[in-house]
Parts: C-alpha cells; sequence; structure tokens
C-alpha cells in the first residue's frame, strides 16, 4: 500500500511541479499574431477585439508597423544603423496578446494559437512552440504513467489489503461464527475488518507521504542543480488539498479490500 | 411455531441428508429428534436456524420462511433462537460472563446492561463464582451451563440444542437436562437433536425419529421419556 501510494504520490510531485513551471513560463510569454499587409485599417479593429474576446486572452494590444519598425530599431541600440534605407513598413502590423493565468498551460497555449491561424487577416502566429509542445508531451507522458505504474500497484494493493484482511477472517474465524450464531447483524460482524483495513490503508498513506517529503527534501538540491529550471525553494511538496486525497485514497483502497475478502469469505 | 414441509437436503453428488420430512412443532413443546448417527438431526436443526437451505421443501418458524430470509432477516431469526451445541462454541479468550454479554450487545443492549443481564443468568445457573473464568478453567457441564446461558439472555422464545449432553459426564448431562427441562416450564420451545431422549424431569417430550434421512416416527407425548 505505501509502496503504491509513494509511487502515485511521485508521479503527483513531478506533474504538479511541472505543471507549475509551465504556468511559470506562460507568464512570461505572449503569442504575436502577425497580420496581412493587405488588411484594411478598419478591419483591424473589429478583429482586435475578437482576439480579446477569447476567454484565454487577458489582453491583446495592435503593433503597428511604425510602432515595431521603433522598438524593433530600439532593439538594435548602436547597431541600428544596418537597418538606415529600410522602408518603416518592412515589418508586419501585429497583435500582442497576453493569456489569462489559468490558460498558460501548453495545450491552452496551443489551442489559442490554432484559432489565431484561422482568422482572416492573420498570415502568422509566433510562440515558443517548441517548448510548449515538448512540456505538453512530456505532461500527458507523466500523467500516462502515473496511472499505469501508480494505478496497477493500487490495484495489487486492493488485492494485499483484501489478503490481509482474508488472513484476519481466518484468523477470527471462531468468533465471527459464533457472532453469526447469536444473531450479530452483518454490520457489526464486517465492521472490525472494515475499519481494521481503513486504518491500514491510512497508515500507508501516511507512511508513503512521509518518504515522498524525505525523499525530496533529500534529493531537491540535486534535482535543481541537475534540471537547472528550479531553485531549491522552486520544487515543491504536493498541495495539502493533494495529501488529504491521497489519504482518503489509502483509506478507501484499505476498507475495500477488507470489503471484498468479507464478501468472499462470509 | 415451526413447520417443515416436503423439506429434503441433498449434499452433492448424492448424500440425501433428508428426504421429504413434514413435521409441525407448537409453541412451548419439549422435542427430542433422536436417531442415530448420519440420520439427519444436525442437519434438520442447522435448517431451522438457516445454517443450511433445504434442497426442496419449506422450513417456516416463527411465520417466516426460513429459506427466503435475506441475510439481515436471518440475523434476526437467530436473535429469537437460543443455540446450544455438544462443542459449546465459546470464545476461548473471554470470560464466562463476557461469552453471554456477547450475545446480549449483538442485539444492541449497552455493555453494562448486557454484563449485568449475563451476571444474573449466569447466578441462576449456578455459577456466580465463575463469571471471570476463562472457558479452559471450567469442566465440561460447566462450559455448557455457559452456553445455556449465553442461549438464554435474549429471552428466547426456543432453543435449538445439539447434542448438548454429548460431551458431558453423566451427572452434568442429567442437570443440563434439568436445566432445559426448567426453560421449557418457563414456555419456551426446547428441540434437542440426540442420540436418544434423555430423562427431563417431570415434563412431558415428545421424540422424532429420524434415520438415514427419514422421518419414520413421531411418538407422542410422553411423561419422562427415557433412554
Amino acid at each position: 500500500m505505501a509502496l503504491a501510494l509513494f509511487v502515485f504520490g511521485g508521479f503527483l510531485i513531478i506533474q504538479e511541479n511541472l505543471y507549475r513551471m509551465a504556468a511559470g513560463w506562460g507568464s512570461g510569454m505572449q503569442l504575436f499574431a502577425y497580420l496581412d499587409g493587405g488588411l484594411a485599417a478598419a478591419e483591424v479593429e473589429p478583429l482586435l477585439g475578437r482576439v480579446a474576446a477569447y476567454p484565454e486572452v487577458e489582453k491583446a494590444r495592435f503593433v503597428s508597423q511604425k510602432e515595431a519598425w521603433e522598438s524593433f530599431r530600439k532593439s538594435l541600440g548602436k547597431q541600428s544603423g544596418v537597418i538606415e534605407g529600410l522602408s518603416a513598413d518592412a515589418l508586419p502590423a501585429s497583435f500582442e496578446i497576453a493569456l489569462k493565468p489559468t490558460a498558460r498551460d501548453p495545450a491552452s497555449v496551443a489551442g489559442v494559437a490554432r484559432r489565431l491561424r484561422a482568422e482572416r487577416g492573420v498570415v502568422q502566429v509566433d510562440y515558443p512552440e517548441e517548448w510548449t509542445e515538448k512540456l505538453s508531451l512530456l505532461l500527458i507522458s507523466i500523467e500516462a504513467a502515473k496511472w499505469i505504474f501508480g494505478g496497477v500497484l493500487l490495484i495489487a494493493a486492493l488485492f494485499i489489503v483484501g489478503n490481509a484482511a482474508k488472513l484476519a477472517i481466518a484468523a477470527r474465524r471462531e468468533e465471527i461464527e459464533v457472532m453469526q450464531l447469536v444473531g450479530a447483524p452483518p454490520g457489526a460482524i464486517h465492521l472490525p475488518f472494515i475499519v481494521e483495513g481503513l486504518v491500514q490503508g491510512l497508515a500507508g498513506a501516511v507512511l508513503s507521504l512521509l518518504l515522498l517529503w524525505a525523499l525530496l527534501a533529500l534529493a531537491s538540491a540535486e534535482l535543481s542543480y541537475t534540471l537547472g529550471l528550479f531553485s531549491i525553494q522552486q520544487i515543491r511538496f504536493l498541495r495539502p488539498e493533494i495529501c488529504a486525497w491521497l489519504l482518503i485514497l489509502g483509506c478507501s483502497i484499505g476498507a475495500a479490500g477488507s470489503f471484498f475478502a468479507l464478501r468472499r469469505q462470509l | 411455531m415451526i413447520q417443515l414441509f416436503d423439506v429434503s437436503k441433498l449434499y452433492p453428488p448424492d448424500h440425501h441428508a433428508l428426504i421429504d420430512i413434514n413435521l409441525e412443532i407448537a409453541q412451548g413443546e419439549f422435542v427430542f429428534v433422536i436417531g442415530p448417527s448420519g440420520a439427519g438431526k444436525t442437519t434438520l436443526l442447522r435448517l431451522l436456524y438457516r445454517a443450511e437451505d433445504p434442497t426442496a421443501g419449506e422450513v417456516i418458524v416463527n411465520g417466516r420462511n426460513v429459506g427466503r430470509l435475506p441475510v439481515r432477516g436471518v440475523a434476526a431469526l437467530r436473535r429469537e433462537i437460543g443455540l446450544v451445541f455438544q462443542d459449546f462454541k465459546l470464545l476461548p479468550t473471554m470470560t464466562a460472563i463476557d461469552n453471554v454479554a456477547l450475545a446480549a450487545e449483538v442485539v444492541g443492549r449497552s455493555a453494562r446492561e448486557s454484563r449485568r443481564l449475563a451476571r444474573s443468568l449466569l447466578g441462576e445457573l449456578g455459577l456466580a463464582g465463575k463469571s471471570g473464568a476463562k472457558p479452559a478453567e471450567l469442566s465440561g457441564g460447566e462450559q455448557q451451563r455457559v452456553a445455556l446461558a449465553r442461549a438464554l439472555v435474549n429471552d428466547p422464545v426456543m432453543v435449538l440444542a445439539d447434542e448438548p449432553t454429548g460431551s458431558l459426564d453423566s451427572e452434568a448431562a442429567e442437570q443440563t437436562m434439568r436445566l432445559l427441562g426448567a426453560i421449557n416450564e418457563r414456555g419456551t420451545t426446547v428441540v434437542i437433536a440426540s442420540h436418544g431422549a434423555a430423562r427431563i424431569g417431570r415434563l412431558s417430550a415428545r421424540t422424532v425419529l429420524l434415520d438415514g434421512g427419514r422421518l419414520l416416527e413421531v411418538a407422542p407425548h410422553v411423561q419422562e421419556a427415557a433412554l
């Protein structure tokens, strides 16, 4: 049980931190939708209104060709002489689009980019596509691994608890028989075994959380060095509500394992 | 009180423990179910408290078709029946008083009330000084009296006893039978499965003779059925 929840919880920690990392990247990230040079000035305003109305969009700003040119020139600084002679309309007008914090995950960013590309008047959309897609793929893989490894181990834990309950039932067979003969309600006979399973599950869950916490504390420095993406403080343990869910999951598996064993045995 | 209609019990593949049994036992009767080993006595008793289901026929106890009772119904039925066994079926880790109180607690009585009832019954059965003893510290006769106290603690309408004197010496056996007779005198139906009818004092008893799973004879009430 502890092992199963340890593996499950481990994947959850990785997943949680990657989501946070993706959101962190997203906060500093903007999408740029470059506009068709032939787009009439009267068409820009409605298009900007439509884009700003996307549920994921926090802010959308029109950047004119002139403004883009000025910005580019400033970014070149002392080297700006290299673009002397070029026309100020060499750069296309664009929209700078910032997303809401809830929509900064890779899947949402990719979805917004897809819709922008489908808009008439948008010729190109740029965003750190490669990274977000890789991250998205990694998150999908971790989600799958969590359910495959964690799920298999949780099912195994269910059987292990069931077998433990079977042994407990065998050890107390005489007592159960007497209880049945004197007319004890089924609930009164089953309850101690269910509670036993529940406590076992809770103990397993607490143990797994303690192990994960200890392991994370020991390895966080190493991880931050290896990944180079987080500071030590940035690698976080599971949120309290996720810990509570893991405890509830442990209790549920313990109780369910005992319940199924009782149904087979009594 | 107890009615069996065309009851048969077959243990696969081909052991017919009971064959077409028809029997009625009225409220307050004292009945011996007698017969040789393998006659079907224990099976008949087990059908009455739904430890077994009949292969055919209907078993009616207190107006309820026992074979159709759900699990909760079986528990409720058993709370109306006191059961006594040859091997006592006492829990070895519990004291005499706890063994008796357990049966009272399962019907919802408080622990305090259950122990009060258990103590009172053990006193009535001459075990006042043994309530703190564990079964291993008691003689066979004393253990059977503890089992009787447990059977009576919920004031059952009937007591079913399967070879209650089978593992007792003659003195303890006689005492147990006298106690069962006294229980019957208070209006409780008593059905005893035994190799032979024993002396039960001044009560009238009826004998039901089984052999090879068939009911051969139902003897009328007799005063002091003899072995």
